[in-house]
């Protein structure tokens, strides 16, 4: 019985990791994809300002 | 490197700022969907390969089954580290950013799997050996790399994106990559507790264990490399960023 818990701890231990690690890196992502499309909105503004002025 | 190579075509649009396709160019590949099916579907099939079709080990039992997902797992704790060492070698002769991103990448997923195959291997330890930590060869020299790998991982946030935190971490990479051939080959050149490999010898192990072990191998394989596009592709829009925000200020 002990043997078993050994073994489901093992995989438990894995597979939350895993998941965790690839929850942390999609929200990486989407946080740099947030940073991007303002940081190219600010961009574009700063592009505009002289043809407009 | 089908990476880098796909991203030499991108690389001077990217740099370029302010189009809305460049944004849609930080999406990731297509190849990233395709290697999540597939690992999906391998560890489906590992999972039910290591409980419901691999006979049970008569002397250790049940708790052996780890050493199908610990073995890949170190597995992949090795072949990280030798990729970012390639990657590092890479950057140091090309001077090409993209090796820097490869070798951040998998210096990030090398070091959850290395943590996890000690975590692993400690488990499987206590149940065969009866303690959870000895100081035997081949886990003192894989808790080694995990210092390498951590130091790495620090070197690098404290220098930040910078050319001198790339040369760093490239020279600690290649000097720390001394460090997988050896433990690879601790089980042969001292006497350890740790079991030697037994993969490749005739009769050693059963057929369905090293059908079963290659599956998985297999599996943490495709996961590896769809935890790395997932990553490149994140230190690409992270150095696409910092470019656009040093271009405005």
């Amino acid at each position: 019985m002990q043997g078993f818990i050994y073994l489901v701890s093992a995989y438990a231990i894995v597979w939350v990791g895993l998941f965790a690690y690839l929850a942390v890196i999609m929200m990486r992502i989407r946080g740099v994809r947030t940073e991007l499309a303002a940081v190219q909105e600010l961009v574009r503004e700063q592009q505009e300002k002289p043809t407009t002025s | 490197m089908a990476l880098a190579n796909r991203d030499t075509q991108t690389k001077h649009r990217d740099t370029r700022m302010g189009t809305p396709g460049q944004h849609k160019n930080t999406r990731p590949p297509i190849a990233s969907l395709a290697l999540l099916t597939l690992t999906f579907i391998g560890m489906m099939t590992s999972i039910f390969m290591i409980f419901l079709y691999v006979p049970t080990d008569a002397i250790e039992g049940i708790p052996q089954r780890i050493f199908y997902f610990h073995v890949p797992i170190a597995w992949i704790g090795m072949l990280a580290f030798g990729v970012l060492a390639v990657a590092s070698i890479g950057y140091l002769w090309k001077k090409d950013e993209r090796w820097d991103w490869l070798a951040r990448a998998s210096a990030e997923v090398g070091t959850i799997f290395i943590t996890l195959a000690l975590i692993t291997g400690s488990i499987w330890g206590r149940t065969t050996w009866g303690t959870w930590w000895t100081w035997d060869a081949r886990l003192t020299t894989t808790l080694i790399l995990w210092f390498i790998y951590i130091g790495y991982m620090m070197l690098r946030g404290y220098m930040g994106r910078t050319p001198a935190s790339a040369r760093s971490g490239a020279v600690l990479a290649i000097v720390g990559v001394i460090d997988v051939p050896i433990i690879y080959e601790s089980v042969n050149w001292w006497r350890t507790l740790h079991p030697q490999a037994e993969v490749g010898t005739p009769g050693a192990l059963p057929p369905e264990v090293v059908l079963t072990l290659m599956i998985s191998l297999v599996t943490f394989t495709l996961l590896y490399s769809f935890l790395m596009v997932q990553i490149y592709q994140l230190q690409k829009m992270q150095a696409l960023a910092q470019q656009l925000h040093a271009d405005i200020e």
